[in-house]
């Protein structure tokens, strides 16, 4: 998958498995996950990770490499692409 | 035993988004009950008394979004309903810290619950998702209240069936009285889902045809959906304050049937006592009351009941009282009904204007002593009004409403 596909699958993601309530089109790539970025807490970060485990076949064993990979859009985006070509 | 205050009423029913659109509603007789279009449901009934789309309450606004995104159906009812009872009674933000919430609620997030369901079966989501689930809990509505509208005292949720937010408003109630609060808010919230319409619906409980209590040919209920609120506060402190006092609440009883898990006693004897010990909690005679919200679901079983209570209650007077059931326009609201109806019963008082029992047609030659209130209802002013709530399973409630002044 190109990087530009895999930046839109995963604010995709952001928008209908949160249910958010914007295009996901609108979201910037450097956008913060949480904080004030787009309005999440931590009930969506524990189903965040249950999204992108599911979605995208990788493995998010700890809050370290969650803080990690939920850092932004773009954090995200590097962290399932890392992963899977170590698969 | 402390004067209770009604100093705010709010409602989202059938007829609309407001206690405007429901006083309209019922003075016009319109009829709330239309085609079910929730959900689908394959089964003898396919109507309901659904509350229109609405915006949502300007409070959600300061809940955190997260949460908003996750509020049920009666979330969003009760809120809009709390919203507009709390601005009419002008409580200021100290006043709104120290009240108590009471809220009475049948099935939460069940709609919610029952989508979360249908995407783990479908495959559509892989594993349960947490935030679908979170709505849930009857409690959810209280605590949304409590945050969007900084609301630190008491708080409680009641589930007793049809009778839950009756329960409410006598808690609430019993709270003020007794001085360990000044201010409360009762509400009741429920919205329809597919396990409460498919159990009664395979209980024949539903009337294909729309209900018609009290008619001659009433064949059930109708399910309707709704949220009303209503802000009670110590009579003393309200009219300190100097605001308008729309009814009072003069007294209320509850009480158990201990018959059956769904048919009320036919003998209705646990009603009987419900209306003789709210009339004596209020101290007030039975010739003092002057208008009667019925419970009137419409199904053959209640009304039955209901008419013999009211019989051995008022006697050869009951010709004289007005009885209306207003179900006939906004459905049976289950954990909502008692609120709605208490509204309704603060409307009559604070208005004269007795809603008629709307749908109406061949009224029961069995009963023909009794004065339903045909449509558009009537203009008459009544000092003292009964309301009663009888839920499943024999969970009663009486509340005795008086005129504000």
């Amino acid at each position: 998958m190109d990087r530009h596909a895999l930046f839109t699958e995963v604010k995709q993601l952001l928008v209908t498995g949160l249910r958010l309530d914007r295009p996901a089109a609108d979201i910037p790539d450097d956008s913060p996950i949480f904080g004030d970025g787009l309005g999440l807490d931590s009930i969506d970060a524990l189903e965040l990770v249950v999204l992108v485990e599911d979605r995208f076949r990788v493995s998010i064993p700890d809050e370290e490499v969650g803080k990690r990979a939920f850092a932004s859009v773009r954090s995200l985006v590097d962290f399932i692409t890392e992963e899977r070509g170590a698969q | 035993m402390g004067h209770v205050a009604v100093t705010g009423i709010g409602a989202v029913t059938a007829l609309g988004g407001d206690v405007g659109a429901l006083a309209a509603g019922l003075v016009e007789g319109r009829c709330g009950i239309g085609p079910l279009t929730r959900f689908a449901h394959a089964g003898r009934c396919r109507l309901a008394a659904e509350v229109p789309e609405l915006a949502p309450a300007a409070a959600t606004a300061v809940l955190p979004p997260a949460t908003v995104r996750r509020l049920s159906r009666p979330d969003h009812l009760a809120l809009a309903a709390a919203e507009q009872a709390l601005r009419q009674a002008g409580l200021d933000p100290v006043l709104r810290e120290r009240a108590g919430i009471f809220v009475g609620a049948t099935v939460g997030g069940m709609a919610e619950s029952e989508d979360a369901y249908r995407r783990r079966r479908s495959g559509e989501d892989r594993r349960w998702r947490l935030s679908r689930l979170l709505g849930t809990p009857l409690s959810t509505s209280a605590a949304a209240i409590a945050q969007a509208f900084g609301m630190h005292g008491p708080r409680a949720t009641y589930s007793t069936a049809c009778s839950s937010s009756a329960l409410a408003i006598a808690e609430a109630a019993t709270a003020i009285a007794s001085g360990r609060i000044e201010t409360a808010l009762a509400v009741g919230t429920d919205a329809l889902c597919r396990i409460t319409y498919a159990g009664f619906d395979a209980l024949q409980a539903l009337d294909p045809q729309g209900c018609r209590p009290f008619d001659r040919d009433r064949g059930g209920l109708s399910l309707g959906e709704g949220a009303a609120a209503l802000v009670l506060e110590d009579a003393a402190r309200a009219r300190a304050r100097g605001v308008r006092v729309l009814a009072r609440v003069l007294g209320h009883a509850t009480t158990s049937d201990a018959h059956h898990v769904t048919a009320p006693d036919p003998e209705g004897r646990g009603a009987l006592a419900a209306v003789r010990g709210a009339l004596a909690a209020a101290g007030v005679p039975s010739e003092a009351v002057d208008y009667v919200n019925a419970h009137g679901t419409g199904t053959r079983q209640n009304d039955d009941a209901e008419v013999r209570v009211l019989r051995a209650v008022f006697g050869r007077r009951l010709a004289r009282i007005p009885v209306s059931s207003t179900k006939a326009q906004v459905g049976h609201c289950l954990g909502a009904a008692g609120a709605v109806e208490a509204v309704v019963t603060v409307l009559a008082l604070d208005t004269s204007l007795l809603p008629p029992t709307a749908t109406l047609l061949t009224p029961d030659p069995a009963w023909s002593d009794l004065d339903l209130v045909p449509t558009p209802g009537r203009r008459a002013p009544i000092a003292v009004a009964l309301t009663s709530s009888y839920g499943f399973g024999g969970h009663n409630v009486t509340l005795i409403l008086g005129r504000g002044e």
